[in-house]
Parts: C-alpha cells; sequence; structure tokens
C-alpha cells in the first residue's frame, strides 16, 4: 500500500490512503474518527442516510488491520457516533471485532460523542501517552507531542482556476490532527476558526488525500 | 357549432364592461366559454394580447354571479411565476371592481405573508391565485378536502411551461387530488401557440375535452443584424457587433435584448455601458439578481423609464410590457418556441407584428438564425414532448398526502396514476416509494423504530404520519426547482442577489467580477454572505452558471441541415459566410439533409476527427465521451474531445482508420454506464432526486443548511448507496433523469441508429472550413473529475517541490 512517509516529533509516520496513521516503531496503527452508526442516530431525526455505513467503516478498517497487523490500535475519540449507534453493531460485528481483538490491543480515546460509552473488548482511556506521545481527541495544554482527531480536517485547493476540497492529515510541530476515518463524516476547512486556534495559520504541514495516494504541500 | 348565430355571451356581466372599454369578444373566448358551459375541459392556445386571462375567467365569474353569494373557494388559478400571479390579480381586479361584482379574489404564493395564509385557510375567497409548490402545500394541510371541496374550476395559466418538467408533475398529482376533493371540478388550459396540441390536451384534461385555438396572429417581423463587421469564426459574446446593436437600441423606443446565460447578460451589459455615450438608460435583468433590483427593472419597463434592458430568459415569460418596440436576440435562438415567446414580448398588440432582430454570435449561428426566421414563417414550432413522471416527485407527493393525514394506499395508487405523466406507474415502484417515504426504504431494514410514516396495526393498507412535527419538515422541502448552491453578494449592507458558490471559491481577495452590472472586487467571505465593494478594476471575471443549458432543438437542427446544404441560398448571405460555405464544399463536403458528414485530418502530429451531428450540446457531449472511450478501446490514444451544439471534436495520436467501426449504436451499450459512472452527472442529479423525495432536507427548521452541506452529504449518500444497493428507487430515478435531462439518450439512440449508412467520410490533408469554429472551442482535456482532482494535486506537489529545488522520486 502506497504511503506517504510523515516525520513528527523526531518520529517516523507513514500516513495511507485510507485516513490511517501507522507508526512503526512501536506497531502502532492510529485512526480517528469512525462514527460508526452515524446513519442510525441520523433516522431517529428522520433522515434516512443509507444503512450501510457501519459494515464498510468495520471492513476498511479490519482490512487495515489484516495488512499491517498491529500490536496496538489506537482510536483517537468519536469511534461511534452516539448512543444509538451501538444498535447498528450486529452480533457478527462484535464477534469479528472480538478475533482482531485477540493480536491487536484495541486502545479507544474517548471523543466528544461517544464519552459515556462502552463496548466489551475495547480499553477505555480519556488520552493515553507513550514515549512523550499523547493520544488525545480534542488537544490539550502540554508539552508532549499530541495526535488527535475531532476536527476532520480538510483542504480547500485553487490550482489553474479549479477549486478542490480534500481530506487531509495536518500538523504543526507539537499537534498532529488525523482526518475521519469515516464514511458519512462530512470536514472542516483547515483555515477555520476552530483549526486556526489549536495549530495556528503558519508551519502547518498539510497533506492532502488523492485517490490512492496521500500528497505533500 | 355556429358560434356567429348566437352569442352565448351576449348575457354575460362581462359583455358590458368590455362594451364600455368598446372592446369586443374573441371568437376563442366565444367558444372557450360554450365548451366549459357544456362540462368540457378546455385547452385553449393563443397568442399574447388574445385575452388568454379572461378567457380563463370567462365561465368562473358567470357561474360565480349565477349562483349568488358562493361561500367558499370556487375556482383556483395556477400561474408559472409569482410575478406573473401578482399581475393576474391586477387584471382581474379591473373588471370586478368596475362591474362591481361580489366576487372575492387573493393571490397567494411564496411571497404572501404567514398571517395572510392563515387568514386565507379559514375564510378562503372565491378565486385564489397561486403557483403549483403553493396549490402543493394548500394540498398537505389536514383541511384540504373541506377547502376544496366546492371547487368547480381550475385554471393553469401558460400551461406549454409546465410539459416537459418536474414541476409538471407535481401539478399534475395536485389536481388529481383536488379531482378528489371536488369530482366535477373542470380543467382549463391557457397555452401559447404549441405544435403539439393534442399532447397538451392529454397533459391536462380528462375524457371530455376540447381543443379552441386562435391561429391568425400576424406574422413577426424577424430579421438578422446587418454587420459590416465579420461575424467571428467562434465565442458566444457578440462583441463584434456592439456599435451597431447600440444603434439599433438607439432607433427604438424600448429594447428588449435577449441573450443565453446570465454570464452573458453581465458582459453584454458591461460592453453597452462602455460605448454608451448618449447615456441611455440600460438595465439589467437575470434570475440571480435580487428580487428588489428586478422588480425595479420590471418597474421601470412597464413605466417605459429605461431604454433598454439586457435579459435571460427571467423576462421571457410574465409582465405584458405594452411599450417594447423592439427585441434583439444575441446568440443562437436554439429552438422556434422559444424564439417566438422572446419575439413576442415585443408589442403586445394582436394586429401589428412584433420586430426582432437577430445577432448572431458565430458563423454557424447565423445559419441556425436564418433556419430559425424560415421556420417562424411556416409556422414550424418545436414539439415539446411530454415526459413520463419522475420518481422523486411521487415521493414528495405521498409524503403531503400523509401531512393531510392518514390514507389508503391502494386509493392513492389509483388517484396518481390517473395524473397523465404517471398512467404507467406500477404498483411496485410506488410501494418502493412508500417505503422511501417511510424510513429510505433500504433493502436492509435498519431502522424499524425511526419510521416518518408506518400502517395502522389493524390495516396494512392504511398509512400516518408517526410524528405530525414531520410536516413542519415536508413543507420546508416543497418543490421541484432545487438551485446550485448559492451565496449572497452584499455591497455594504445592500443584498444585490445570489452568486454560484463554486465561483466565489475560485477568486481570492481583491478578485473582481461583474455582478449586476458594476465592477465589484471580492473582500471577504462570512457566514454565507460575499462581502464586496465597488471596483474601476478593468479586468474582471464574469461568474459562470451551470445550469440550464439549453440545446439546439431537433426541429431547428433539422432545419440548420436542409438550409445549409441548399446551395442556391448562399448567395444571398453575407460575404464571409457566403465564402464559408463555397470553401467548404470545394475542400470537403456540405453534408445533405440526412447525412453525416465525418472529417479526418492531421495537424501538428495530431490526428483530428470531427463529426457533424447537428444533435444538441447535451446528446453531442455524450456521444463525445462514447467516442472517446472506443477510440481508446481500439488504441487509437485519444487526447480529449470537445462537444457544441453542431458538432464533435476528437483528436488522437493515432489516426482513426475505421470510424464506422466504433460510430455505431453499439457505442450505447457499451460504454453508457461507464459514462454515467464516470462523470458526475448522475450524482448531481441524485442530490436532486434525495432532496426532492426528502430523503434529504433542503433546510431545517429555524436553520438554514448551507448549500455546501447539502451538497457534500449528498455525495455520500449516492456513494454508499451506489456500493451497496445500486438498486435502490432513487438511483434509478437519478439514471432516468439523467438519460431524459442531461443526456439526451433518445435524441442520440435515433441518431446512432444506421448511422453507419449515412457517414460521408472525407479524409483531408488539412483542416476544413466548416471545422474551424469547433477546433477552435478545444482548450480543455475531458478527464473525469476524480483523475483530474487528482492531477491537480500531484501538479501542485510538483511544482512546489520544483519551486523548493527538491526532486524527488515518490
Amino acid at each position: 500500500m502506497y504511503y506517504q512517509l510523515i516525520n513528527f516529533g523526531n518520529e517516523e509516520f507513514y500516513a495511507y490512503p485510507n485516513k490511517s496513521l501507522y507508526w512503526k516503531r512501536l506497531n502502532t496503527l492510529i485512526v480517528s474518527d469512525l462514527h460508526i452508526g452515524k446513519s442510525i442516530s441520523y433516522a431517529k431525526n428522520k433522515q434516512f442516510l443509507p444503512p450501510y455505513d457501519t459494515k464498510e467503516i468495520l471492513k476498511k478498517l479490519f482490512v487495515c488491520l489484516d495488512q499491517i497487523k498491529p500490536r496496538n490500535l489506537i482510536i483517537v475519540g468519536d469511534l461511534l457516533h452516539d448512543v444509538f449507534s451501538t444498535l447498528s453493531l450486529k452480533d457478527q460485528d462484535h464477534k469479528d471485532l472480538s478475533k482482531y481483538m485477540s493480536n491487536t490491543n484495541f486502545i479507544w480515546i474517548k471523543g466528544n460523542h461517544d464519552k459515556n460509552i462502552q463496548i466489551g473488548g475495547f480499553k477505555n482511556f480519556v488520552n493515553y501517552e507513550i514515549d512523550k506521545f499523547l493520544f488525545t481527541h480534542i488537544p490539550i495544554q502540554t508539552s508532549s507531542f499530541q495526535i488527535c482527531g475531532h476536527y476532520h480536517p480538510k483542504v480547500k485547493i485553487s490550482h489553474r482556476g479549479k477549486t478542490i476540497f480534500k481530506s487531509s492529515f495536518v500538523h504543526n510541530e507539537k499537534i498532529f490532527i488525523l482526518p475521519s476515518f469515516g464514511i458519512l463524516t462530512g470536514g472542516l476547512d483547515i483555515n477555520s476558526k476552530q483549526i486556526n486556534n489549536v495549530l495556528g495559520k503558519k508551519n502547518l504541514n498539510i497533506y492532502p488525500i488523492g485517490q490512492d495516494k496521500v500528497y505533500k504541500l | 357549432m355556429n358560434i356567429n348565430k348566437s352569442n352565448p355571451l351576449l348575457l354575460h356581466p362581462l359583455t358590458k364592461w368590455m362594451k364600455k372599454k368598446k372592446w369586443s369578444w374573441f371568437p376563442h373566448q366565444i367558444e372557450t366559454f360554450h365548451h366549459v358551459r357544456s362540462g368540457s375541459d378546455v385547452v385553449v392556445f393563443a397568442p399574447t394580447g388574445a385575452g388568454k386571462t379572461l378567457t380563463g375567467f370567462i365561465n368562473p365569474i358567470d357561474d360565480l354571479i349565477k349562483s349568488k353569494k358562493f361561500k367558499g373557494l370556487h375556482t383556483l388559478y395556477i400561474s408559472p411565476l409569482k410575478s406573473l400571479a401578482n399581475d393576474i390579480v391586477r387584471n382581474l381586479e379591473k373588471p370586478i371592481k368596475e362591474l362591481d361584482l361580489n366576487i372575492s379574489f387573493q393571490v397567494r404564493t411564496g411571497d404572501t405573508t404567514p398571517y395572510k395564509k392563515q387568514k386565507q385557510r379559514q375564510k378562503p375567497p372565491n378565486i385564489l391565485i397561486t403557483t403549483p409548490e403553493s396549490l402543493a402545500l394548500l394540498n398537505s394541510y389536514e383541511n384540504a378536502k373541506e377547502f376544496f371541496q366546492n371547487l368547480k374550476y381550475i385554471i393553469i395559466d401558460e400551461i406549454h411551461t409546465f410539459l416537459d418538467n418536474k414541476r409538471a408533475d407535481l401539478l399534475s398529482l395536485n389536481i388529481e387530488r383536488l379531482q378528489t376533493f371536488s369530482p366535477n371540478l373542470q380543467r382549463i388550459g391557457l397555452s401559447a401557440t404549441l405544435k403539439n396540441k393534442q399532447d397538451a390536451k392529454k397533459w391536462l384534461c380528462r375524457k371530455k375535452s376540447k381543443i379552441v385555438s386562435y391561429d391568425n396572429s400576424v406574422l413577426p417581423k424577424i430579421k438578422i443584424l446587418e454587420s459590416k463587421e465579420r461575424i467571428p469564426w467562434s465565442g458566444h459574446m457578440a462583441t463584434y457587433s456592439i456599435n451597431e446593436i447600440y444603434k439599433e437600441i438607439m432607433k427604438s423606443k424600448l429594447t428588449i435584448i435577449f441573450v443565453n446565460t446570465r454570464a452573458q447578460a453581465e458582459y453584454m451589459f458591461k460592453n453597452l455601458w462602455l460605448i454608451n455615450k448618449k447615456k441611455l438608460k440600460i438595465a439589467v435583468h437575470h434570475g440571480s439578481l435580487e428580487k428588489n433590483l428586478r422588480l425595479n427593472v420590471e418597474n421601470n419597463l412597464s413605466k417605459g423609464l429605461v431604454d433598454c434592458v439586457v435579459a435571460t430568459s427571467s423576462l421571457e415569460l410574465g409582465l405584458d410590457y405594452g411599450d417594447v418596440e423592439k427585441i434583439i436576440q444575441v446568440g443562437a435562438p436554439k429552438g422556434i418556441n422559444r424564439l417566438l415567446q422572446r419575439v413576442g414580448r415585443s408589442n403586445h398588440n394582436l394586429n401589428t407584428p412584433s420586430k426582432a432582430i437577430l445577432v448572431p454570435t458565430n458563423r454557424f449561428e447565423f445559419i441556425e438564425a436564418k433556419a430559425a426566421i424560415e421556420e417562424i414563417k411556416n409556422n414550424n414550432l418545436d414539439k415539446i414532448d411530454l415526459k413520463e413522471g419522475s420518481f422523486d416527485v411521487v415521493a414528495q407527493h405521498i409524503f403531503a398526502t400523509a401531512c393531510a393525514g392518514q390514507f389508503n394506499i391502494n386509493d392513492l395508487y389509483i388517484e396518481i396514476i390517473k395524473a397523465y405523466p404517471y398512467k404507467y406507474l406500477n404498483f411496485n415502484d410506488f410501494k418502493e416509494l412508500i417505503n422511501l417515504i417511510q424510513d429510505g426504504g433500504y433493502v436492509l431494514k435498519n431502522y424499524d423504530q425511526f419510521k416518518r410514516i408506518s400502517h395502522l396495526r389493524e390495516n396494512k393498507n392504511i398509512y400516518k404520519l408517526v410524528n405530525k412535527k414531520e410536516s413542519l419538515k415536508y413543507r420546508m422541502n416543497v418543490g421541484t426547482i432545487i438551485e446550485n448552491p448559492m451565496l449572497k453578494i452584499k455591497l455594504g449592507t445592500k443584498t444585490l442577489g445570489n452568486i454560484e458558490e463554486v465561483f466565489i471559491q475560485n477568486l481570492s481577495q481583491g478578485d473582481s467580477f461583474i455582478f449586476a452590472g458594476q465592477v465589484l472586487e471580492f473582500q471577504s467571505m462570512k457566514n454565507n454572505l460575499v462581502q464586496v465593494k465597488r471596483s474601476k478594476s478593468l479586468i474582471s471575471k464574469i461568474p459562470s452558471y451551470s445550469g440550464g443549458r439549453m440545446p439546439l432543438s431537433t426541429n431547428l437542427a433539422n432545419s440548420v441541415r436542409s438550409l445549409l446544404a441548399k446551395s442556391n441560398m448562399w448567395d444571398l448571405y453575407p460575404d464571409q459566410i457566403t465564402e464559408w460555405l463555397k470553401r467548404q464544399k470545394e475542400i470537403s463536403k456540405i453534408p445533405k439533409k440526412d447525412e453525416y458528414l465525418v472529417e479526418q485530418f492531421p495537424r501538428k502530429k495530431i490526428f483530428y476527427t470531427v463529426i457533424y451531428t447537428f444533435a444538441g450540446w447535451h446528446a453531442n457531449q455524450t456521444l463525445g465521451f462514447l467516442l472517446l472511450r472506443g477510440f481508446k478501446e481500439s488504441n487509437y490514444k485519444p487526447l480529449g474531445f470537445v462537444a457544441n451544439d453542431y458538432a464533435i471534436v476528437l483528436w488522437s495520436l493515432k489516426e482513426v482508420k475505421e470510424i464506422k467501426k466504433i460510430l455505431n449504436i453499439g457505442l450505447l451499450d457499451k460504454h453508457l454506464d461507464n459514462y454515467l459512472e464516470e462523470t458526475s452527472i448522475v450524482k448531481r442529479l441524485f442530490r436532486d432526486n434525495a432532496i426532492i423525495s426528502c430523503l434529504i432536507e433542503r433546510r431545517l427548521p429555524g436553520m438554514e443548511k448551507t448549500g455546501k452541506q447539502v451538497l457534500f452529504s449528498s455525495d455520500l449518500i449516492y456513494t454508499v448507496l451506489k456500493k451497496n444497493e445500486p438498486d435502490h428507487i432513487l438511483l434509478q430515478s437519478s439514471y432516468e433523469d439523467a438519460k431524459k435531462n442531461m443526456i439526451d439518450y433518445d435524441r442520440l439512440e435515433k441518431i446512432l441508429n444506421k448511422i453507419d449508412k449515412k457517414i460521408i467520410l472525407k479524409k483531408l490533408t488539412s483542416i476544413s472550413p466548416l471545422a474551424v469554429p469547433i477546433i477552435l472551442e478545444i482548450n480543455r482535456e475531458n478527464l473525469s473529475k476524480k483523475e483530474t482532482e487528482d492531477y491537480i494535486l500531484e501538479d501542485l506537489e510538483k511544482e512546489i517541490l520544483k519551486e523548493a529545488n527538491v526532486l524527488s522520486i515518490n
């Protein structure tokens, strides 16, 4: 699988076009903002999105795990969209999850969407630190390097008279934000106030994601 | 019927009023009155100025007077435009007030205040003038049946604008609902002259029905602008003739210049201002301008306070501007009906001819203009094809029905198939549409506890809304017109109008563009408002609007072909055109009416194939893509194609040797699905379908969802759905829409059928005169959107690497 090498906090990370990030030294795969079951939680407001997102997200995740076989999987928040989302996890899904859990530690950093939800087999954390790297959903005040999610960053690119929006990995010196791994999830412009407040405007490293390739701007 | 012997209108209350005005009844008015009185549904065809509006009201007014103090709603009048509805009220007011008739009448459109609407529902007037969307809303209220149960007449104005679109579907379904409420309801249609009158009758009327038409109108006087300048080879802006257009404006009291796109309107307006030495009062009018600006122009127009208005189709229908002396049509007429409609905007007097001047902006358009003038002389109008009803509109109608109360699905189905567009709707599809409204209609039944409508426990055929609050959502989503995501433009605190978000995204701060006739500088975008200031910049962009590209009508295309082939006519054309055609004949060939000329020639080591189909832009665009695929498959290494209304050009690295093996009916089967898949056509139409069928919301109560968000989520839904449930009813519906509207499937199929026997192949050593216009249009490669996006990223990355002096191989 094609990857883009990203150097962050003097460590090497592999950014994949499927929106996952791999920390090879620690054999750890990182994903963010899966928002499993978004469709079912919209359905309670009578917005009937196709109910296939859960199935597709899990499939995508399992493909990653099969290929990389990481020791740890860290989800930096918003694994589930809300408490209704658990309804979209069928028995088979739970069985599949526990199969993968026998080889990989599933570390679930809680996000704003899934704070109070539990699923068997996951190790739950508010945030999680390894080797000066803090995994958290929303960045906090700290001297550590942080790897987080929450913002679903997208970058607006205008080039030769055309404008496109692309999901992307983005980081500054201290903070790394992952794109959303979900299927029906939208995104937020990297130049928006919310992301500016976290990353600032200057010296950003932006990695837009193409069809089968992660680019570097 | 012998209408001369006894005029049944002799005792009609309006006759007195007519006499006072020294007017007399037209024969078609008398005839209509007679037929309606004897219980027929009627469609009346008459040109502007022949008292169409009044024709519709003759029977209702007679009936209202006779039945004395009729309580409640008696007559419903449906107009395609809000502005037209207001105008009808003014026209109706005159006789009713002057005769002191005891008849109440009101207008109800999206602009009517909620308070007034509420009052209307409690105490309806005798005559209500409204739009199809407002009618649909009225039908969604729980008391709809009581409101309409005594309705006697429904009048559909400008029915020709309703025949071939989704609005027609919506209206048609709602007329059937009214018929259910009030079984004796009679239908009256008013239309401009049409070729296929029977079709209009089929669409509107029940069994007992009549056509009434008034055909002896005076032929308009149309000519092509005589220009000393050279008509350009290609292009659409008519810059060459701007001084002569200006002279024409000066010659007439009041002129409307019609153009084909909003961008052309802004451009023409700007160019006229640059040469406006006489300080003529010139205004611009198009659909994106703020309502107040538009109303202002319309007012000035009707009062004769301007000298000239540059307009798009936004002024085609509507108010009667009596003082307009001349119409100038800049650019291709595209269709006979459309040209006639535009020309008819001048001189609303039945006995004097309308005057119009056509300004072709390139050489093919000259031939097209000539052909259009011929066809108008021959009274050969375009046929309006009735279309089969769309699924998404039925879904919306089901939702509306549920909002009005519980309903039996079998009764609803029977009512729907009475509507002409849905004659052939089968019950299974209908049931899927019920499911779509119920819970999205997915095979994977995940939403059982969240249904929007559900059947009663004791009767599986009776459905009702699960939560009455849902009707609020229906009312926010009603209608079939979906605009592209638009942003409001603010100059200071004043709103100028709406602009496509896509256009703004391509601007940077400080860029200037032309809008509402002013040069504006883009300052910032906040909360969906685009803040601008006035600019003196000479370089400015003109916003383009993606919607509404009208293809050349089949009728006019045929006429262009036969005119082109008549070489004895050429000497009557301007020298440059004559020369052009003569050279073509020498070097290559002028195709006969039923021939398809294909020219092939090399140029700078690239091989060009030009195919003259005259199939209109949509069909040619599709054909271009299919051929590109075909060329690829045969390893001719094609690089791209460009299509316009008349022809397609493809260019390739290898010489295309056996064109007939590729250019045939087999193309459709082989590559059409691929085409729909790779371009965003279906995806875009899916968004419309999803909104119309209320799967996703246009707006949420209290919170305006930005256009961008809607676009975004519908793309995601499309992708997920296509992968998991390719047969979903909304995908089917989107494909049908694509076939009908975007790719002109039927037209293409007709052309490709047996095309192999009609191809005239010319192998040339260099470009032919006829090919020059389309070769000049080549300026882009046609890659699919996804490929293009990655191409942009790649290109940008390379540029940056180059700048940074880093050569890296990934």
